[in-house]
């Protein structure tokens, strides 16, 4: 803020969004010791709520001295102070679309995930959504789910599986670590131990596949 | 039991069903399981594949899966031992088994409910009769019976009942010298039908004869077939004539494919598989190797030669002068060749061969072709996924993963897998090659009078690798064979070899491993099996039996000495 005080302003990015600009690269990186395979495919971090905030702050202090200016330059006519007055705001205007960006890549990327995993995230992702964005998740599962149940007659159709078409009823997997013990639909127990390999029907393997449980075998 | 109809009683009787496939740890064993793995996934018959390294793997693996499988096939494992004993399944698990190793254990033979052998049992198996080692209970309750009698007679006079008695005691003394008769017989034939261990049809090829019978076989499986067959003549499990004549049995497979394309105008694009009948050289990897190299290292052009020597090396220059080959083109790679030298090359080296020795310098053989330069002959995989198998790149616990990337590396997919297979295996020849030259050289190989024996040192170099069973096997072979050619003692020529080579340094063990001896018409049958478990129980050594070839064994290094010499003793 200090770039904004009566001196001649000088053309920069606030500081805020500058660190915004590279939010990417920190989203990129897994924060903490987090090593979810899903996190670091989507890149998927925490909420930079310290962030936003700042972001926030700067806004009004920067609106805050706006304002002051608008009114200076009305009642006393200082032309001079104009140019000033519209930089605060180009930089205003950037600062908001930085901000709803950040706030759409995330809701994006919380879409997709739902889109991946299923309708339950695991609790280190949850930890990293914000609040609004629990709720924003909670909403849409409802919403794809009840346009889930209104197509595909009586029960419903789950679209969210076979994304690809299938070509087969049953694939080949590996296990890549020891999962213990895994029901499938008739009932029987399959014992998931390192390194063993299976022959299981597709459907209920996809979900493994994506944990990074299992691996899909293709001979 | 044996299985008649392969298609009838075991596809069948699986095809719906969920199956467990427990697989030893050869090449013959994966061969047989991509086979099976092809067929199940065409019928989409659900399975679980577990790899099993020794007994223990195979009681644990079991333990873990019984609960959740009734069927269970075990690949080359379980037929020469007690299935049943040793497992204590429920009644309702049925085990199908399909193992090489003979014999196969009479117990496994005779049970009819829950062990299914898929043998073929023209493969002069010699199994004993029922009746002379398995005996009714009958006779035993008349035993009880006649002394019932007697106690119920006590009461009638005595004159009658002293010639009752002695009828009675005279009839009970013939039945108990029949039956230690009946007893000493059986242990005699059990003693000869178990004494000496040796190999059957190999898995691979009772797999593509079901595939075959379903009509379900492709050109993936029946090269999968030959170089199961492959490995068992690479790895000296069974005899020539018997390779010769299941070569033959492929042969005719593998016209029958062939055949199916020769009529077309347009042939088949260069990217299909062909699998071509070759009789080819004896000389390992030559095809991806330089043929200098190849002739260095492989056991039966190098102990003809004698190659560790000064002399077997100038021997060789001639032998190379009297093809005509230039030693700059013979020492480049085989691929980079002069091509007017690569036409005739096999009949060259076959004349010339003839004069310095070696007569059996072809070999009947398959090789494979498929795209512009992938080009493999059966022995070629063999060695490259024996040395995926059991490479020693990794730490050990990682055999799972060994076996995972062999397996691999047998689908035409994964070429640079096998690749990499063929590389370790160069290495591996390059390493068997040295230390037969050093052990011959030093004389490290004694005669212990009833057999030859030959210890490899802690700090010998590359003695990780000859940790490992087939790796030393293969150590074996060519030394016993190296020795036979530089030895002038004639009785020493005939005898067995025992190999030992440092197997785990932490726990203080040795592997041990024990072969035939070398002779031109050798049946393969090995005795070291029973000879290995008697010597141990007669002298307390700590010992672990748990590879599935009984000629192998693991023993504490401190029991060494003892373990042999009542291995002498015995012997003698």
């Amino acid at each position: 803020m200090s770039m904004f005080d009566q001196r001649v302003p000088r053309l920069c990015w606030p500081e805020a969004v500058s660190r915004f600009v590279s939010y990417r690269k920190v989203n990129g990186t897994a924060l903490g010791s987090v090593q979810n395979p899903l996190m670091v495919r989507f890149r998927f971090c925490v909420f930079q709520e310290d962030g936003v905030r700042q972001v926030l702050q700067e806004m009004e202090a920067l609106y805050e001295q706006n304002q002051a200016d608008v009114n200076e330059a009305k009642s006393v006519g200082r032309a001079d102070l104009i140019p000033s007055i519209k930089l605060r705001h180009c930089c205003l205007l950037r600062n908001q679309r930085c901000v709803v960006a950040y706030l759409y890549d995330r809701l994006l990327r919380i879409r997709a995930l739902r889109w991946e995993y299923g309708s339950v995230l695991p609790a280190n992702i949850r930890f990293h959504m914000s609040a609004e964005e629990v709720q924003w998740f909670g909403q849409y599962k409802k919403s794809l789910a009840s346009f889930m149940r209104s197509i595909g007659g009586e029960e419903g159709l789950d679209i969210t599986q076979d994304m690809k078409p299938p070509k087969s009823l049953y694939i080949q997997v590996r296990c890549l670590k020891d999962h213990g013990e895994f029901e499938i639909d008739d009932g029987t127990v399959i014992l998931l131990k390192k390194n063993s390999q299976h022959f299981l029907p597709r459907w209920k393997c996809e979900q493994l596949i994506r944990q990074g449980v299992l691996e899909h075998v293709m001979s | 039991m044996f299985v008649t109809d392969i298609k009838k009683d075991f596809y069948d009787v699986v095809v719906n069903q969920r199956v467990a496939l427990l697989v030893a740890a050869d090449i013959d064993a994966l061969c047989a399981c991509k086979i099976l793995q092809a067929l199940f996934h065409c019928d989409q018959i659900q399975y679980t594949l577990v790899p099993v390294r020794g007994w223990q793997d195979l009681s644990t693996a079991f333990l873990e899966h019984k609960e959740q499988f009734r069927y269970f096939v075990l690949i080359n494992c379980g037929a020469n031992v007690d299935l049943l004993e040793m497992l204590q399944p429920d009644d309702d698990s049925v085990f199908f088994i399909c193992d090489t190793h003979r014999p196969v254990d009479v117990v496994n033979v005779y049970n009819d409910t829950q062990i299914k052998l898929l043998i073929k049992q023209d493969d002069d198996l010699g199994v004993p009769a029922y009746d002379d080692i398995f005996r009714d209970e009958e006779e035993e309750d008349e035993d009880g019976g006649d002394s019932g009698n007697e106690s119920d007679e006590g009461s009638e006079p005595s004159g009658k009942r002293r010639r009752f008695d002695e009828g009675a005691i005279e009839r009970r003394i013939e039945r108990q010298r029949a039956k230690r008769e009946w007893e000493a017989r059986r242990r005699e034939i059990l003693f000869d039908y178990e004494q000496y261990e040796y190999h059957g049809t190999s898995a691979a090829l009772m797999f593509f004869e079901l595939a075959w019978v379903l009509t379900k076989d492709t050109k993936d499986m029946l090269w999968w077939a030959i170089i199961g067959l492959t490995d068992q003549w690479v790895h000296d499990k069974i005899t020539h004539m018997k390779y010769v004549s299941d070569i033959a049995t492929m042969q005719r497979h593998v016209s029958r494919h062939n055949h199916r394309n020769e009529d077309e105008e347009n042939s088949l694009s260069i990217d299909c598989m062909r699998i071509s009948f070759e009789y080819d050289l004896r000389l390992t990897l030559y095809h991806h190797w330089s043929l200098y190299e190849s002739i260095c290292n492989s056991y039966y052009t190098a102990c003809s030669f004698k190659i560790w020597t000064l002399k077997g090396q100038k021997k060789l220059q001639e032998f190379l002068a009297d093809m005509g080959l230039p030693l700059r083109q013979v020492k480049q790679k085989f691929k980079s060749m002069d091509v007017t030298i690569k036409e005739n090359l096999r009949d060259v080296i076959e004349e010339s061969s003839n004069k310095y020795g070696m007569k059996d310098i072809r070999i009947q053989t398959f090789g494979v072709h498929f795209g512009f330069k992938n080009r493999f002959l059966a022995s070629d995989m063999v060695h490259a996924t024996a040395a995926l198998l059991e490479s020693t790149e990794r730490e050990e616990n990682d055999t799972t993963n060994n076996f995972i990337s062999a397996l691999d590396s047998l689908s035409r997919s994964n070429l640079d897998r096998l690749n990499a297979g063929i590389e370790l295996a160069k290495r591996k020849l390059i390493a068997i090659q040295q230390t037969v030259a050093s052990c011959i050289c030093t004389n490290l190989i004694l005669s212990q009078g009833p057999f030859l024996y030959c210890y490899l040192v802690e700090g010998t170099p590359d003695v990780r690798l000859f940790s490992k069973p087939l790796a030393l096997t293969l150590l074996c072979k060519y030394l016993l064979k190296a020795f036979v050619h530089s030895t002038r003692n004639k009785r020493c020529k005939l005898l067995p070899l025992i190999m030992a080579a440092p197997k785990d340094v932490e726990k203080g063990t040795v592997i041990v491993v024990g072969i035939p001896p070398e002779s031109e018409t050798s049946d393969k049958k090995n005795f070291f099996g029973r000879a290995f478990e008697k010597a141990a129980e007669s002298t307390g050594s700590r010992t672990l039996h748990d590879h599935f070839d009984t000629s192998i064994i693991e023993l504490k290094t401190e029991d060494r000495s003892k373990f042999l010499d009542a291995l002498i003793t015995l012997l003698s």
